[in-house]
């Protein structure tokens, strides 16, 4: 479970995030959708404890986030836009390394397993990922939250940039993990993806969460409209 | 978790090419410092034995001139004569009787010896000569083969294994962790590193250890080689002991520079400036503060040229020339004992050149006491402002250890002043006197031996370096330690 209560960050006499609370439950894929500059990827790295509040709390599975920063990241996978890999190393080592680093291991059959269970052809295992494209490299990312056995996903425009193939396989992919009972946040420009992938939908505007929607509850259109209402700021109607 | 990253990034290190480069570069550079030092250490003891072998060579022709002289006396009867210098060879006693000739025209060379890390680091060594010709002649004579104007320069000596350590070892670290943090920054691993159950610290502990070992294997390594190729007296203790103290200050030494990559990229920014400024700290610690150091050293205590000295000697003779008659009064004077029986005014040359040196030596005194004194404060100012730069600490440790310090050699000039007092004292008491030398006498010549200076006095020398080496290294190395607390990986 990921949890913000009335978090908030300045960067300098900028407001980056200004009072979120969020909540996103075991078996949820919650779409934080936004302009640049909305606050998406700030309320990302304050759960990473890449960044510290200015005030108010973060939280996984319980676990303050700033009081304890390392038990909480034995519990987060993060998937950034680009994930980023040792170059030199392959595919098989790279996700050694980091499930090691996260207090895992496994053979080295298990691991070939996570990498084609994310989709990864058989051949590129062993190769060197700086060859790998994006969407390669994406699978990496998944097999490495997969290995790390991660309670909640953060998930950084993962799928932006990716052709619609490699977009789909991936989005497969996180409604496995979501199935398995995963909290998966992920902050992204795609409201078709967010209607087909994700289970709800925050829009946030100038640090500020403007509406939360269920998926099941609207079409694509109406999030189309209600996106570009907040965008205008005319939206205030539909708040909850 | 540390081994795991330590050994990641060891072979992250072993992968990088420009890295296998520059060892490359660093391994020629030590072969040749090993072989230029060794070079100038055996040119110095071969030179001494050379020299002394010759003398040596001297004195026994004369001394086996007495044999003859002696065998010949005992055979035919008579009186065992000393030979006045204006006696024709051939006839009489040989000169080999005259103690004046004996101590005056031949010397005794005595000998500094190296240390096993001598070659290590040459230090002055290599213009401060470590043989010294032992006569009646006045010291400066005896010193005239020492460079006196010898610039304390520390930043430009010669290509050592002192220099490599000193000058290009810092490179090598440098290269190996200019961008420690910023090439992850960069590279994006950094994020998905700590998005892990690992602190940023741990993380640079870890890249910092690893790293560290590779150099620990290469100092021990390349230090190990040296040693047993140009190193000497393997077998005994103190040059084990010397060792140990060389990979100490080794050790502290790159510690710093480690700690300044550190400070730089905890900082810094990206790997390029990380790099730029870097590089900027070694042009200023290393090659510009030590020749600041040494410019202010002979700005503040000039010494007085060596031109004074020479013209001050020479006018001391001239003087001594012009009035001998007086000088050798005031010789006699001085030494009532010596005065020949019936011979008030023995016009002999030996003791006239003797009176001559000896009012040399006391014009000259002063000038050359004064010249010592100004290269003594010079010394001691730098290893006042030593503190200024790890270089300089460095380079006074090495010498130290190496025992091709300025206060080591200072001490064995001490000694050989006191041998030069013993040489004159025994040979002028014997001439003036008419003492005919006999062969078995020349047994009883005053011998030289350099007695070690207690190896206390080395490490109290050493210490200050050392320590300052030692707090440089961790003031570095804590203030980055203490801000990666509040490292922001995501800075906006």
């Amino acid at each position: 479970m990921l949890e913000a209560i009335n978090l908030k960050k300045t960067f300098g006499d900028y407001d980056a995030l200004k009072g979120l609370d969020l909540t996103v439950n075991p078996g949820d894929i919650y779409c934080l959708l936004g302009a640049n500059g909305a606050g998406k990827t700030t309320t990302i790295n304050l759960f990473l404890n890449f960044i510290n509040p200015t005030s108010g709390t973060a939280r996984v599975c319980g676990i303050d986030v700033m009081a304890d920063p390392l038990e909480t990241k034995k519990l987060l996978a993060y998937i950034p836009e680009q994930v980023m890999l040792y170059g030199n190393l392959s595919a098989l080592e790279n996700l050694r390394y980091f499930a090691q680093l996260g207090g895992h291991d496994y053979t080295e059959a298990e691991y070939k397993g996570f990498l084609t269970r994310c989709g990864l052809q058989n051949e590129a295992v062993t190769q060197r990922v700086s060859q790998f494209s994006k969407g390669m490299r994406q699978k990496v990312g998944v097999s490495i939250a997969l290995a790390k056995q991660a309670k909640a996903l953060l998930l950084d425009e993962p799928t932006s940039g990716l052709d619609p193939k490699a977009s789909n396989e991936f989005s497969e992919l996180l409604i496995q993990l979501k199935n398995d009972g995963a909290s998966i946040l992920m902050a992204t420009h795609d409201l078709f993806r967010a209607k087909q992938t994700g289970t709800r939908i925050g829009i946030m505007r100038e640090g500020r969460m403007m509406q939360e929607l269920g998926t099941e509850d609207v079409s694509h259109a109406d999030i189309e409209r209600i996106y570009l209402e907040h965008m205008h700021g005319d939206a205030s109607r539909h708040a909850a | 978790m540390l081994k795991l990253i330590i050994i990641h990034e060891t072979r992250q290190l072993a992968r990088t090419g420009a890295l296998w480069s520059i060892l490359a570069l660093l391994v020629i550079a030590i072969i040749f410092a090993a072989w230029s030092g060794g070079r100038s250490i055996d040119r110095q003891v071969a030179g001494a034995q050379a020299a002394e072998t010759f003398e040596d060579g001297l004195r026994n022709h004369m001394r086996a001139d007495t044999e003859k002289y002696a065998a010949k006396v005992l055979a035919a009867g008579g009186e065992y004569q000393f030979a006045s210098v204006r006696h024709a060879p051939g006839a009489g006693p040989p000169q080999g009787t005259n103690a004046g000739a004996v101590g005056a025209e031949t010397s005794k060379f005595v000998t500094l010896p190296p240390t096993g890390l001598a070659a290590l680091s040459v230090g002055q060594s290599d213009i401060q000569l470590n043989y010294l010709p032992v006569s009646l002649a006045t010291t400066l004579d005896m010193t005239k083969n020492l460079e006196l104007e010898n610039p304390i320069n520390l930043a430009a000596g010669s290509f050592d294994i002192a220099f490599v350590v000193i000058f290009l070892l810092p490179i090598f670290i440098l290269a190996m962790s200019y961008d420690l943090l910023s090439s992850e920054q960069e590279r994006g691993t950094l994020a998905m590193i700590l998005a892990h159950p690992i602190s940023i610290r741990k993380l640079m502990a870890s890249k910092i250890i690893s790293r560290a070992a590779v150099m620990l294997a290469v100092v021990l390594g390349f230090g190990v080689i040296a040693l047993l190729t140009v190193g000497t007296a393997l077998d005994a203790a103190d040059t084990w002991l010397r060792f140990g103290l060389w990979i100490v200050a080794t050790l502290l030494y790159l510690a710093f520079w480690f700690a300044l990559a550190v400070l730089v990229n905890v900082y810094g920014k990206n790997s390029a400036s990380n790099g730029t400024v870097l590089a900027g700290i070694w042009l200023i610690l290393v090659v510009i503060v030590p020749q600041l150091v040494s410019m202010l050293a002979t700005t503040v205590y000039p010494a007085p040229s060596r031109m004074e000295l020479t013209i001050a000697a020479r006018e001391a003779q001239t003087e001594a020339e012009k009035n001998f008659m007086s000088k050798l009064d005031e010789y006699y004077y001085d030494h009532l004992e010596f005065v020949p029986e019936g011979d008030e005014k023995a016009m002999d040359f030996l003791t006239l050149a003797q009176a001559n040196n000896n009012s040399i030596e006391k014009a000259v005194r002063p000038l050359y006491d004064k010249f010592q004194e100004q290269l003594n404060k010079q010394e001691a100012l730098v290893q006042r402002f030593q503190y200024v730069s790890p270089a300089i600490m460095m380079q006074l440790a090495l010498n130290e250890i190496s025992g091709t310090s300025a206060n080591r050699y200072e001490h064995f000039l001490d000694q050989v002043y006191d041998f030069h007092d013993e040489w004159k004292e025994y040979f002028s008491t014997k001439f003036l006197q008419r003492y005919p030398l006999k062969p078995a006498d020349y047994d009883d010549f005053p011998e030289f031996e350099y007695s070690e200076e207690p190896f206390a006095a080395v490490l109290a020398r050493l210490t200050p370096s050392l320590l300052g080496m030692l707090i440089l290294f961790l003031g570095v190395v804590l203030v980055p330690f203490m801000a990666l607390r509040k490292y922001q990986v995501a800075a906006r």
